[in-house]
């Protein structure tokens, strides 16, 4: 496990990838192919997406919480809690909190797990991490956090390590998400659990509408105002169109091993809790 | 048969408000609101309080007659501060309380927790040295939850979320309740036990029109993100 805790200056593996990405077919997207995947609605080499999503988040890292609450009216705060509430957290888990930025689930798991538990957080992106871990640390809580620069698609964890693993809006900027999904299964422990919370399809067509309109009219706009990004956003806008809906999540997880695989809509469906186990 | 019915359009009705709150959240605006208060009042009053060390990780799950979801409470005392941390469905929990708001306030009051669970107004499954630790730190931070809850809901952005949330809970509710009446009447006008056609009839439009309120409840909810989406 390569802990960045004490050394802040750790590989980045968001711009040279661990391992080469390989070629296996993704069930979410026809219009994946061997080498070709989306970055928003572009299609790009697979190769290049890990490099590009890491531009948006080196350029986003500084400004993610204030966006965060902005962008949501401060939902996500809500959404997070709801996958809290679902995680069955206990004193003595140990939790993944993969693709986990700055560290909001961290912090809540790091609570409620205890001195005897402990929280990892994980993400491929060195700016985010470094924005989490002083996150975290101002908040006081250093005593069972580590942090881990690493790629979702090559976990470099031993099999059956953890009880929970959580990823909070970051599958979808996966490059290969059945890789990520297997990978996290073989992490998990015999009657761990799995949680996805991610933007997915609301229910209803006016939703659906209002929901386009405030992606690609007010949300660019505002990354322009506030963070000087309205590229990024519209990437980010792009990139949750892109996601699979929640059938087909769905299916994935248990193309992946997962079972009891279930989803909650939240807020209309603008997210989506997936949850499964491995047994 | 008409029990039945009845038990069944309350589970119904149930379910549907519960998926309605859910969606919305309802029950995560409440313990980010509640667990806020909590841990002002926790900062405020430190110095004063009993020693958290005993009850470290521990968690307390309050299931009160008013409140459609549970609230657990858990202990995370650390060298340098303690919190308390609010979440609704834990899976497990130390120590599980029945009761309601009223007795809640009697407790406030200065009522020992003993007499309360012999009164059968309280009743408590687990630990219930946990119980009495828990209701002394409630007694000694003494806050006035009509007040803050009041001014916390105010401040939070999700407050119009939650109003609304209300008011279709609500309705929803009240339509159930309507024609679980209905039914009802039935039973005590034609003084008859056993179901007629036109009973049959009357149900399967009433299950109609409540299908049609649910549906322009689902409207108003898309109205309502929509309304939100262009603020
Ligand atoms: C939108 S942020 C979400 C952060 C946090 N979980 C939250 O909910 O606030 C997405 C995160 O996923 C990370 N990420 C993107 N691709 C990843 C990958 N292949 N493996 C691990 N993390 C990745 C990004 O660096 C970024 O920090």
């Amino acid at each position: 496990m390569s802990s960045t805790d004490q050394n802040s200056q750790a590989n980045d593996l968001s711009t040279s990838p661990q391992a080469p990405v390989d070629a296996d077919t993704s069930v979410d997207n026809s219009a994946e192919s061997k080498d070709t995947t989306h970055f928003g609605y572009k299609t790009i080499e697979k190769d290049d997406k890990i490099s590009m999503v890491a531009g948006v988040f080196h350029s986003v890292a500084k400004q993610y919480d204030v966006m965060n609450d902005l962008m949501s009216f401060g939902i996500h705060r809500l959404w997070k809690r709801f996958t809290i509430d679902a995680s069955g957290v206990r004193p003595g888990n140990k939790v993944l909190d993969l693709a986990g930025g700055t560290g909001d689930l961290t912090a809540k798991f790091s609570q409620l797990v205890g001195r005897e538990g402990k929280v990892v957080l994980a993400d491929i992106n060195s700016s985010m991490l470094n924005v989490g871990r002083d996150k975290l640390r101002d908040k006081g809580l250093v005593q069972n956090i580590e942090y881990v620069q690493a790629n979702a698609e090559y976990l470099p964890f031993e099999e059956n390590t953890f009880d929970i693993v959580t990823i909070a809006f970051g599958l979808r900027n996966v490059t290969d998400k059945d890789k990520a999904l297997r990978s996290i299964y073989s992490v998990l422990k015999p009657g761990g659990r799995l949680l996805v919370l991610e933007f997915s399809k609301p229910e209803h067509e006016l939703l659906n509408k209002a929901y386009d309109f405030y992606s690609f009219n007010i949300l660019p706009k505002m990354g322009e105002l506030v963070a000087k990004d309205g590229e990024s956003y519209q990437y980010l806008a792009e990139s949750i169109r892109m996601h699979p809906d929640q059938e087909t999540l769905k299916a994935m997880m248990e193309n992946a091993g997962f079972e009891q695989t279930t989803f909650k809509n939240l807020t209309g469906g603008v997210v989506a809790l997936h949850k499964g186990y491995k047994f | 048969m008409q029990t039945s019915n009845n038990q069944a359009l309350t589970q119904l009705n149930t379910q549907a408000s519960t998926q309605v709150s859910d969606s919305l959240l309802l029950p995560q605006v409440a313990t980010a609101t509640i667990e806020l208060i909590i841990n002002k009042a926790l900062a405020l009053n430190n110095n004063k309080l009993v020693s958290f060390s005993a009850i470290n990780q521990k968690t307390l799950t309050l299931k009160l007659a008013e409140l459609s979801f549970p609230l657990s409470f858990t202990v995370n005392s650390t060298a340098s501060a303690t919190g308390i941390i609010v979440r609704t469905h834990v899976e497990s929990s130390d120590c599980t309380i029945n009761t309601s708001i009223k007795t809640l306030k009697k407790l406030k009051a200065k009522q020992s927790l003993t007499l309360l669970i012999k009164q059968d107004e309280l009743d408590v499954n687990g630990d219930i040295k946990l119980a009495q630790q828990f209701a002394n730190i409630a007694q000694s931070l003494a806050i006035d939850w009509q007040s803050e809850l009041a001014r916390h809901l105010g401040d939070v952005p999700t407050h119009k979320l939650l109003h609304f949330g209300n008011k279709i809970t609500k309705s929803v509710s009240a339509a159930g309740k309507k024609i679980e009446a209905d039914i009802g009447e039935y039973l005590v006008h034609e003084k008859r036990l056993v179901v007629t056609t036109s009973q049959i009839a009357s149900f399967n439009q009433q299950t109609k029109d409540i299908a049609s309120q649910v549906d322009s409840l689902s409207e108003r909810i898309d109205k309502l993100f929509s309304d939100i989406a262009e603020k």
